[in-house]
């Protein structure tokens, strides 16, 4: 996919998580992953394209010490703007957009990128996917399709279409600042970005295809299957020929669980 | 072996926990949850020759990782190099072991 020559887009990474903020634990987006920390994966994704020309990572005041050596030895030039989170997502992402709030204001951006840094592996073309869309409709969030829901027992069947919601979501900068403004004034708190574009501004928000690899650090097993995914991007650890990404997946066939599971 | 702990969601559990991972070289080898002491590993039949893939592409990406940090902070660099370079025979020597006792 190839985004117009002018667009300029922000990419905002939120890294801030969303643990119990013990202080006493690496946060998860910190963690070693083939090779490199969860958090840069996304980054070098996204910054492939020329469009994006501002990264805001969004962090936690005691990973400080520890984000910046990882951006000093893993991210290269143009600079990266570190900015501390709030004690929820939206609150997070309003820090982000106060810090990129001249460059909108300037007209400098065009969409801003909003994006979960536990999901180290968004590729390149979804970042670009809905930097389109944002451009082309107001906003866009990529889906999946979760066809195979079903009620227990005699519970409530589910709606005939759900989607899995996935990062990165881009939206229109302009818009979504004033969304965020308008929010911060009136003390509501969105669940995500979307719902705070929703509420505030009439901007279309368009579903884009979601991507079946990107998945989110949750599970102590994601970090062996993205381990997996992401090293068959750059060398193959199977020592086999390179093969299709779904074959990766069938390393999983090696992780022994132990312990009594209920 | 070097080892991490981060918070992990636990499927024991059914919440946030504390879990230990531990990593051979780049690779993770196995995660433990501190509550319910669930354990997840890879089994050696798949992590040693992964760790030796991934030793491989290590030394070969070597020489390129040390340029790009040359050219970053050149000072820098050269500050860390004798301790760095003291440090790799245990480093690698623990990594050795820990795949020894799998």
């Amino acid at each position: 996919m190839s985004l117009p020559p002018s667009a300029r887009a922000a990419v905002v990474m939120l890294a801030a998580g969303e643990g119990r903020r013990s202080g006493h634990h690496t946060n998860k987006v910190l963690l070693p992953l083939a090779g490199r920390r969860v958090f840069t994966w996304s980054i070098e994704s996204a910054r492939r394209l020329v469009a994006v020309t501002r990264t805001v990572l969004v962090i936690r005041e005691e990973d400080r010490d520890a984000v910046m050596s990882t951006i000093d030895r893993e991210i290269g030039p143009p600079d990266v703007t570190v900015v501390v989170g709030g004690d929820s997502r939206h609150s997070s992402e309003w820090q982000a957009l106060q810090a990129l709030a001249p460059a909108i204001e300037a007209g400098e951006l065009d969409v801003v990128v909003i994006h979960d840094a536990a999901r180290p592996l968004a590729v390149t073309a979804m970042f670009a996917s809905v930097i389109d869309a944002a451009l082309e409709h107001g906003g866009a969030i990529p889906v999946r399709d979760q066809g195979h829901l079903a009620a227990l027992g005699e519970g409530v069947q589910p709606p005939e279409r759900v989607v899995a919601v996935q990062t990165p979501q881009a939206f229109r900068a302009a818009p979504l600042l004033e969304a965020y403004r308008q929010a911060e004034a009136d003390g509501f708190v969105g669940t995500d970005t979307a719902s705070c574009m929703e509420r505030y501004t009439d901007v279309p928000v368009l579903c884009v295809d979601g991507d079946a690899g990107n998945i989110k650090i949750t599970f102590p097993e994601d970090l062996f299957l993205a381990e997996r995914l992401l090293a068959k991007a750059d060398w193959d650890l199977s020592g086999r020929p390179r093969q299709r990404r779904e074959s990766a997946m069938s390393h999983l066939r090696d992780l022994l669980p132990h312990g009594e599971r209920q | 072996m070097s080892h991490e702990e981060a918070e992990l969601h636990c499927e024991v559990c059914g919440q946030l926990t504390d879990h230990e991972l531990h990593y051979a070289g780049r690779l993770l080898d196995s995660v433990r949850c501190t509550r319910c002491g669930t354990h997840v590993e890879l089994s050696a039949r798949a992590l040693i020759p992964a760790y030796a893939l991934d030793l491989e592409q290590r030394l070969l990406s070597k020489p390129r990782r040390m340029l790009r940090r040359i050219a970053r902070d050149p000072g820098g660099y050269l500050r860390q190099l004798p301790r760095a370079v003291l440090r790799q025979p245990r480093k690698f020597l623990s990594e050795f072991r820990g795949l020894l006792r799998r």
